[in-house]
């Protein structure tokens, strides 16, 4: 079974918010001082599709529409097992998703797939868009949101999660996109020795040429005007002092209140 | 401006509130810009919800099927791309939920149309529609405008527009639409409900949650701790659930459970969107968080900005002997 896994490179903000600054183009944050990495949906995707192709064989592929320095996420990709890696050579950043879509839709025609996998979303600009708008643009059939999935012939069981912690259970027959969520395996460790060593491996440079886009398959159909902070729409009343002084205030408010 | 068309979601017999959020909201860019407002139901009885939804709308199309319970969002993509390209409304509205996250993009590429998710606000100004969208996780807002010829789709986040009174009367429309499913290439197969929990923190009057600032399971005894102080239950963000830390029945959020205790305590999370949803009935909430700008602190009631693991233990100690 061919399993083709869209992978992208994301700046990991969830520990900056006090380092975050629109940057100066006001289009996106200043990456300065702040460390990319695969995007925590793909990790699971790429898990995922990992383990369908080890039982069932044939070939994983991962592909990435970014810029020079993505590299590194498929590198990762190749460590964790992955038989192959395509980055199309894109500054996806300044794109619309649909134009990502249709290079990404275009690239998985071309490799042989019968599960596509997508991360559900992404962590930065989180638009939960890509996988099925890939899927139509394929004629593929697709499910979002994934978090239990089975591969049986010719067929895929997905178990999709809606709100409220229920599940929608669907059979699709493949080839099938699905959209992955967080939670459905344990992705693999990968070690520093292993992605070392996967740094001799090919990487598959393509460009939209090649691939026989051009400008004109990629009219934006939304446009990004402008960036800015989040208002601090404070609400908290911020306790000072040190812990033990903030945690002695704080207990003194839980007990005026009532609540213990 | 062109017409409006509001997709309504319902499923167990109960229209999604943020279906009437987003008719609200078309309503109010009707009335700014002219141009009429249909709101549409797809489902096995969806004529029950017809009544409330003409309230804001000019028109209610109900889509009655006898195939499926609720609106799985595969046949209701061929029903909507039918409707939409017959009446050809200008903005096509839904919530950003699980049934959109399947069908907006899809339907999107299908007619052709622009498309901009999970949406805190929209606007129509000389007419250009722009949407505010809350990118890395809510750090930062994003505006976007979109190109005047498309047909335009969006969906809009919960919580953000405010529901309006109406008393209007629509006229309603019951359409038949064979909804076979799809060459069968895409069978849905039912619902699994959520698995009883061992612990049911919906009922608990205090909760104490944990997020991804924990760090390692070993260090959920300090959440432990602090909850049997309280006399409460411990809780959590996605993140501990999907590393097995915590049973799914412990999550709070929009794909976990919404609480409604006393007091939330909420240690080491940052306040996503997806996790507050879960907190809408909470009647205080606490946060520590050592990022000031963390935006919990936009949802809490008192916070402090420091290491959990040094204020948790010392919080632990201090609710002891005001207790004892
Ligand atoms: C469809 C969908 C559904 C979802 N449903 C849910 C849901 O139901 N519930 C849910 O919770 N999430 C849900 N999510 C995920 C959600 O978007 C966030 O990713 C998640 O809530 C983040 O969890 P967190 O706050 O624990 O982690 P993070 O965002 O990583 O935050 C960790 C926080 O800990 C702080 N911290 C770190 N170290 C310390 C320390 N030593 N002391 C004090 N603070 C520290 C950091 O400053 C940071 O603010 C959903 C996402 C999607 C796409
Ligand atoms: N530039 C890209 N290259 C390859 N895959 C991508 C890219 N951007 C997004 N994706 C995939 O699409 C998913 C959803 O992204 P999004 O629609 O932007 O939220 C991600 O989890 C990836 O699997």
């Amino acid at each position: 079974m061919n399993v083709v896994v869209a992978i992208k490179k994301v700046v990991d903000t969830s520990e900056a918010a006090d380092v975050v600054e629109v940057d100066a183009a006001g289009k996106d944050i200043s990456k300065a001082g702040l460390v990319s990495r695969l995007n925590d949906w793909d990790g699971y995707a790429l898990e995922e599709g990992l383990r369908w192709r080890e039982k069932l064989g044939g070939t994983a592929t991962a592909l990435t529409v970014g810029p020079r320095d993505w590299d590194d996420v498929l590198r990762t990709a190749l460590a964790m097992g992955a038989d192959a890696a395509v980055r199309v050579d894109e500054d996806a950043a300044s794109m619309d998703c649909r134009s990502v879509a249709r290079i990404l839709a275009t690239a998985i025609g071309k490799l042989p797939h019968d599960l596509v996998l997508f991360g559900a979303q992404s962590e930065d600009f989180g638009s939960a868009q890509l996988g099925p708008m890939v899927a139509q643009m394929l004629g593929l059939p697709h499910a979002t949101l994934v978090v239990g999935l089975d591969v049986n012939d010719d067929r895929v069981h997905v178990s999709r999660e809606i709100e409220g912690g229920a599940r929608e259970l669907y059979t699709l027959t493949l080839p099938a996109l699905l959209t992955i969520q967080t939670g459905l395996n344990r992705p693999r460790y990968v070690s520093f020795s292993r992605i070392k060593r996967a740094r001799e491996k090919e990487i598959g440079v393509t460009t939209l040429h090649e691939l026989g886009l051009s400008s004109a398959d990629l009219v934006p159909s939304v446009t990004l005007e402008r960036l800015e902070l989040t208002p601090a729409g404070r609400r908290a009343m911020l306790i000072s002092g040190n812990p033990e002084e903030a945690a002695g205030a704080l207990a003194t408010l839980l007990k005026e209140s009532g609540v213990i | 401006m062109g017409d409006i068309l509001v997709v309504a979601e319902h499923r167990g017999g109960q229209l999604a509130a943020v279906s009437l959020e987003m008719l609200s909201k078309g309503r109010e860019l009707a009335n700014h810009c002219g141009g009429q407002v249909a709101a549409v139901v797809i489902g096995k009885d969806a004529d029950r919800y017809a009544r409330r939804l003409a309230q804001h709308a000019d028109t209610v199309v109900v889509v009655d099927h006898h195939g499926l319970e609720d609106s799985p969002a595969e046949p209701s993509q061929r029903v909507l791309s039918s409707i939409v390209s017959e009446r050809k409304p200008k903005l096509v509205l839904m919530g950003h939920t699980s049934f959109a996250m399947d069908l907006a993009p899809a339907l999107a590429v299908e007619l052709g149309a622009a498309l901009a998710t999970d949406c805190l606000d929209v606007s129509a100004r000389d007419g250009v529609f722009r949407v505010t969208t809350a990118p890395y996780n809510g750090k930062v807002r994003a505006v976007y405008a979109f190109a005047p010829s498309d047909i335009i789709i969006v969906t809009g986040r919960a919580g953000s527009f405010p529901v309006e009174q109406a008393q209007g009367q629509g006229d309603i429309e019951v359409l038949e639409y064979d909804v076979e499913q799809d060459g069968q290439r895409k069978v849905f197969e039912g619902y699994v409900e959520p698995e009883a929990s061992d612990v049911d923190i919906a009922q608990a009057k205090v909760v104490v949650s944990v997020g991804r600032g924990i760090k390692d399971s070993d260090k959920l005894e300090l959440a432990e701790e602090l909850a049997s102080a309280l006399g409460g239950v411990v809780a959590c963000s996605r993140p501990i659930v999907d590393y097995g830390w915590l049973p799914a029945g412990r999550q709070v959020g929009q794909s976990g459970k919404t609480v409604t205790p006393k007091l939330y305590v909420a240690l080491g999370i940052s306040g996503a969107f997806q996790h507050v949803v879960g907190l809408t009935g909470a009647k205080m909430i606490v946060a520590v968080n050592k990022d000031p700008h963390a935006p919990i602190f936009g949802v809490a009631d008192y916070g402090i900005v420091g290491d959990l693991f040094e204020v948790v233990p010392a919080l632990t100690q201090k609710v002891r002997e005001l207790k004892a």
